[in-house]
This record gives structure tokens, sequence and C-alpha cells, in this order.
């Protein structure tokens, strides 16, 4: 498929009434203040700081979209797992199920999104509501890779590593792209991808079957050694030391793929006795995370069971290199280093895994 | 699909005042045939519901069996105080039940040690601790078996704090040894006075023990090492963990302590399971 094709495609796709999202470059001068903080903005490197940034935005012109190395600023989390939804609807005592209606198509999903959808997958296998969702949205994936500097397990893509990935639809680069013509291979990772490019009267691509988000064989060694390090060699040095710089405002939870942990809560709303419970996102930097009703503390506060800083941020690293090996087999990190970006101190993934690994 | 999130309708059918800020609850679910279907396992917890309040986890307590469900529950925050408003007759939602309860007869773990003898039972309790083991109490025979001895170590602030005070005398002429213990000294008080741990000091422990705990945390840290002082083994100690939960389902990372979710893999474990997770009591 090549590049005039492929927007035909995004021509298509808007035709059957899809809400169209991808990568779209917004030149930093048109930068909504709110979206990206000043302060995020100067702490980019410097050619973004010239062009402006990658962020994912609904695509109204095919030629919006932007296929190539550079990562989203933001993922596509929020698109399967959104910061608000609508759990119930209640009147009086009477609780009424909300589904999701809106057909969403993803073009462009880089490699590490895409692999941050199979821990989706898993985790809210049993959620209806997410399940709802998910049957809504078709996922083009691409082979774009993230510059190496933002990979931090070096993620290459070969085509031995589409069978575990979740995509319905996958554009791979053929030849090194030029900016006007890329030229991609085409493959179909489901029923429903593969009916659509039928029906949009693609015939020259190539099935692949999902086989499970995990390649057969031995484990992924860098998984087993970071995890037997954090559950087997607690180091309380390193969390103390982070302890001390970690200002918990939450911003690498909010930008981060795979942190999804979330709170349920009622909201009243203008009808008397009616209201919704949602479900919405959160953070374990948060004091109120792990807080529990009870008498408060000498110091005035609340009980709650993380309660230092390091506790925290030892949370947060235990749960994505020990607690999700564990449940799912794969590491609960897809090394886009999105956390490190958004950082206001500094604290970089990449040199805490060396540390870590280290201890 | 499923929707895990959906909660039955249940009707208070009956309040019983246990202190002045702790109620016991009796429910019956609207819907007759699935009411009569759910059972739960001594220790286990559902989360109730009431619009426009949330959700939170509470240990159903009433005698297994019943037709009816039992909660106990004292009034300390939004949720709670809205129930505490509530009349016979108001409905809520409930789910569940979820997470382990303690290790009984006709499970895995039975209450045996390695040798296969039967061990008896040392509860140790503080404040609302003892609701989670209630229906344990009251089913003894049929969850531990006749031979078990039960002996209950209760800590309470006063002697208005204890809860289900009008049923000791009926447990103890159903052979369970129950030793009670107050904060501070108080008129018409003959008993024990000083923290759960005293009681350790006054009465010998039943032998061959194994310890059910539930209390606030820092219970533990004190009845743990007079347990260790007793020689009772950390695989023979199995504790009940108090954490924020969110979903009940092991999915929203609120209870998580280690690589366990209090929701699913708890609310008990052995101590000898999590003993080594930094920050766990
Ligand atoms: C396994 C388990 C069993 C429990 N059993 C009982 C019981 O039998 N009787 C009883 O009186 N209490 C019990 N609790 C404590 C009870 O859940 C809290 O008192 C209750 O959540 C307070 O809710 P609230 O809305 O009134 O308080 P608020 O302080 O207004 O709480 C708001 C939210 O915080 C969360 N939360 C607050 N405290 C706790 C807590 N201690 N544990 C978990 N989540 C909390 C809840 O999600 C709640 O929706 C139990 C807790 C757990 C974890
Ligand atoms: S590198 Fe950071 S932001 Fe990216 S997945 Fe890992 S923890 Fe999340
Ligand atoms: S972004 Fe940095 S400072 Fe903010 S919570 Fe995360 S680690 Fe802490
Ligand atoms: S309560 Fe949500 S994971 Fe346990």
């Amino acid at each position: 498929m090549n590049q005039a094709l492929l927007e035909k495609f995004v021509i298509y796709l808007q035709k059957a009434n899809w809400l169209i999202f991808g990568p779209t470059l917004i030149p930093l001068d048109s930068l909504d203040e709110e979206e990206i903080s000043p302060y995020l903005t100067a702490h980019q490197p410097q050619t973004k700081k010239d062009n402006g940034l990658i962020l994912i935005k609904q695509i109204e012109k095919p030629t919006e979209l932007v296929l190539d190395d550079r990562l989203p600023f933001y993922s596509f989390k929020h698109f399967f797992i959104p910061e608000g939804e609508t759990l119930f609807k209640y009147k009086n005592n009477s609780l009424k199920e909300s589904f999701e209606e809106q057909k969403v198509a993803l073009l462009g999903v880089n490699l590490l999104d895409l692999k941050a959808i199979n821990l989706y997958d898993q985790v809210f296998e049993k959620d209806p509501y997410y399940q709802a969702r998910r049957r809504k949205i078709l996922i083009v994936g691409s082979s774009s890779v993230p510059e190496i500097s933002n990979n931090i397990f070096a993620q290459k893509y070969e085509e031995d590593i589409l069978e575990h990935l979740p995509f319905d639809i996958f554009f791979a680069n053929d030849q090194q792209p030029t900016i006007n013509n890329q030229h991609f291979k085409v493959f179909s990772g489901s029923i429903k991808g593969q009916r659509i490019l039928e029906h949009f009267g693609y015939k020259d691509y190539q099935h692949i079957q999902f086989s499970g988000p995990i390649k057969e064989g031995k484990p992924d060694e860098q998984m087993e050694r970071l995890r037997d390090k954090l559950k087997n060699k607690h180091n309380q040095k390193i969390w103390d030391e982070l302890g001390t710089r970690c200002i918990e405002c939450g911003k690498c939870t909010l930008s981060c793929p795979t942190c999804f942990c979330f709170r349920v809560d009622d909201y009243p709303g203008l009808e008397k006795n009616s209201g919704a419970r949602v479900r919405c996102w959160d953070s374990c930097f948060y004091q109120e995370f792990s807080e529990v009703s009870g008498p408060s503390t000498s110091s005035g506060q609340a009980p709650k069971f993380l309660k230092t800083t390091a506790e925290r941020i030892h949370f947060w690293y235990f749960h994505k290199f020990a607690r999700i090996p564990d449940e799912f087999n794969f590491i609960g990190c897809v090394g886009c280093r999105r956390c490190a970006k958004v950082c206001p101190v500094g604290i970089d993934i990449k040199e805490v895994l060396k540390e870590i690994e280290a201890s | 699909m499923n929707n895990p999130y959906l909660s039955e309708p249940a009707k208070i059918v009956k309040i019983t005042p246990q202190t002045d800020t702790v109620k016991l609850f009796r429910f019956e679910f609207v819907q007759k045939v699935w009411g009569y279907n759910f059972s739960f396992a001594p220790g286990q917890f559902i989360e109730l519901s009431i619009p426009g309040c949330g959700e939170a986890p509470f240990a159903p307590c009433n005698a297994a069996g019943a037709k009816y469900l039992e909660l106990c529950i004292r009034d300390i925050g939004r949720l709670t105080h809205k129930l505490h408003e509530m009349k016979v007759g108001d409905k809520v939602g409930i789910r569940g039940p979820y997470g382990n309860g303690w290790p009984i007869i006709n499970q895995k773990s039975k209450i045996k040690n390695q040798n296969g003898e039967k061990k008896n039972l040392l509860i140790v309790v503080g404040g609302l601790g003892l609701i989670p083991l209630r229906t344990l109490i009251l089913g003894k025979d049929k969850f531990l078996g006749k031979d078990i001895k039960v002996q209950i170590f209760y800590g309470a602030r006063s002697p208005q704090e204890m809860l289900f005070r009008y049923e000791y005398a009926k447990w103890r002429e159903n052979g369970i040894d129950v030793k009670l213990t107050i904060d501070k000294e108080c008129a018409n008080w003959v008993g024990c006075v000083g923290l759960v741990t005293t009681l350790f000091d006054k009465f010998p422990i039943v032998e061959n023990a194994q310890a059910f705990l539930c209390g606030p945390p820092v219970m533990y840290k004190f009845v743990l090492e007079k347990l260790k002082q007793k020689e009772v083994t950390d695989q023979d100690i199995y504790l009940s963990l108090e954490r924020r939960m969110h979903c009940g389902l092991g999915v929203c990372q609120h209870c998580a302590v280690g690589p366990y979710y209090t929701c699913k893999d708890g609310p008990v474990f052995s101590y000898e399971q999590i003993k080594n997770i930094p920050g766990v009591i």
C-alpha cells in the first residue's frame, strides 16, 4: 500500500462512520498551554521544540497523519481506559448500566503502545465496560519504533513479533520512508481487520493469527532479573533516595501507558437522588490512594498504608516489574520513557532500572 | 458478559445497636432465590453500596446457612453514616463475596500441622476485629470439628464497646474460652484491664495452638511478639489485613501488598506468606 492508497483508506474509514485518531504534528506555537505545560515543553529535546509535538488527535484530513519514529507525547491509553467512565447511572435506588457506543479507529499505533494494549486486554479481560469499548475500537498498528533514546528495552520491528501484538490491521514500512512516499506492507490480525480491508477492496495483505502476548520459549531474562531483585533483594536505599526527590505530582502515572489503576466513586447529578457511579484514573502517588477510615495518626493524618513517598514510588515500580510479571508473565513497562519526560524532578526510569539491577 | 460491578438489592430487615457507633444490620436479598443461594466462607467480605455514597467492604458475620446476611458496621464516614441513618425496609446493594477467609475444615489447608495433628485455635482480636470471626465462632463445630478447643482473647476500649456481648454466655456454653480485656479501668468492670496483649500475661494460651488475628495494625505488632514468645510458628498464624478497596476484584491496585491483592488473595493471609513484605503490618 502506498501513501495515496493509505489516504484513500482513511477517507474510506471516515465514510464508514469511524471516528479516526492518530499521531499528528502540532506546531509548537499552536500548542494549547493547558495541554502541555510550559515546563514540559521547555524540557523537550531541541529538535522537537523546533518542530512541535506529536500528539494523538482526531484525523480530519488523511495528510495530517504522521507515521514516523517520533513517539506521541501521550499514549493511546485513554481510548481503552478513559480518564473517567460511567459504570452506572442511578435514580433513587435503581442502577442502570452504561456502555460505550462510538466506533473509534486508531491509526498508526506504534509498537510500544501496541504492547500496552496487550496489558489492557489481560487486566480487563472480564470487564464488560472495557470489552464493550474494545469491540468498537479498530486498531491499525504501524511498525514505527521510537528512536532509541525513548525505547528502553531496544524494541525492534521484526515480522515475527506481529503474532504477539493485538492489532486489526498493521502497516509495516517496506523501505526507508521518505517524507511523501511511504510504502507499506499490510497485515491483518483479526476477522474485523480482514473484513474492512476486503470491503475497502484491498487484497494484497497477509493474515497473522494472534498467538498471545508472550513469545514462546524462555521467559524474558530482564523481566526475571528485575522481579527477583524487587521481590527477594529489596534495597531500601534506592527508594529512600527517590523518595527525597519525587514530589508526588502523579504526572508519570498519567503519561504512562501501563498505569491503569482506578477508583470508583458516586457523583450526584442535578436531579434529586440521581447521579452516576464513575470509574476514573487514580495514582498510587496520591495520599488518598491507600487511606482507610479510622482515628487519625498523631500527626493528624488519616491512617494509610503507603505512608512515605519512598513507599509510594516503590509501589509504582513493584507493580510494573513484579506484580504484573507475576500475573501475566510479561513486564509491565513498554519502555517508552514517557514517565521520564514528564517528571519535573528528572527521575528517569532507565537509571532506576539500572540501579535495581545492580542492587 | 457478567458485570462484576453490579450489586444485588438487599433490604434491611433488622437493626440491633451494638455500641454508640456500631450497629448490626440484618439484610434479606430482594431476589429471594438468589439470596438463598448466597453463601460465604468465614473471613470473606462483600462490597455494600448505596447510590450516592459509593461502595465499601464489610465482613459478613451471621451464622452460616442463615437465610439472611448480617453486617456489623461502624459509623465512620460517608457511606457508613448514611447506612446508620437507614431504617428497616430501606435498600442497599451487595456484591460478593470476595477473597479467601480463615483456613477451615473442608478446605485445602485444614487446621492441622505437618504431622497431620489437629490444632486448637486461639483467636486474638481487637475492636471491630471480632466481626469477621463471629461466623466461625457460631459455627465452630462445623468449621473446625467438634474436638477443637477454641480460645478468644478480645480487647475493646470499654465494656460498652464490646461487640456481640450478649452472646458470650452462649459461646462459653458451647465450650469456647472467652477472655476479655478493656483498655482503661472503669466502674463495674471486674475483669482484666490493659491491651489485648496483657491477656497473654494473665492466662496460658490453649496448647498446640494455631492463631487467628484481626484488629488494628498496631495490635498485630505486639501480638506477633507474644505469639513468638509462646512459640507459635509463623505458619500457624493467620491474620486478616485491612486495606483500602475500590474494586474487590484484584484490578484497581488499591489493596495490593507486595505480590498479593488483599481483596483477592486475602484478606486472610498466613503470617509466613507475608512477613517479608516491607510495610505489610
Ligand atoms: C476486608 C474488609 C472488611 C471490613 N469489614 C468491616 C466490617 O465488618 N465492619 C466495619 O464497620 N468496617 C469494616 N471494614 C472497614 C470499612 O470498609 C470502612 O470503615 C468503610 O470503607 C468506611 O466507608 P465510609 O464511606 O463510611 O468512609 P469514608 O472514610 O468516607 O470512605 C470513603 C471510601 O474510602 C474507602 N475506605 C475507607 N476506609 C476503608 C477501609 N477501612 N477499608 C477499605 N476501604 C476503605 C472506601 O472505598 C470508601 O468508599 C472492612 C474493611 C475491609 C478492607
Ligand atoms: S517507560 Fe515509563 S511511561 Fe513508558 S511504560 Fe515504562 S513506566 Fe510507563
Ligand atoms: S512524575 Fe516524577 S515527581 Fe511526579 S510523581 Fe512521578 S516520579 Fe514523582
Ligand atoms: S480492591 Fe481493587 S485490587 Fe483489591
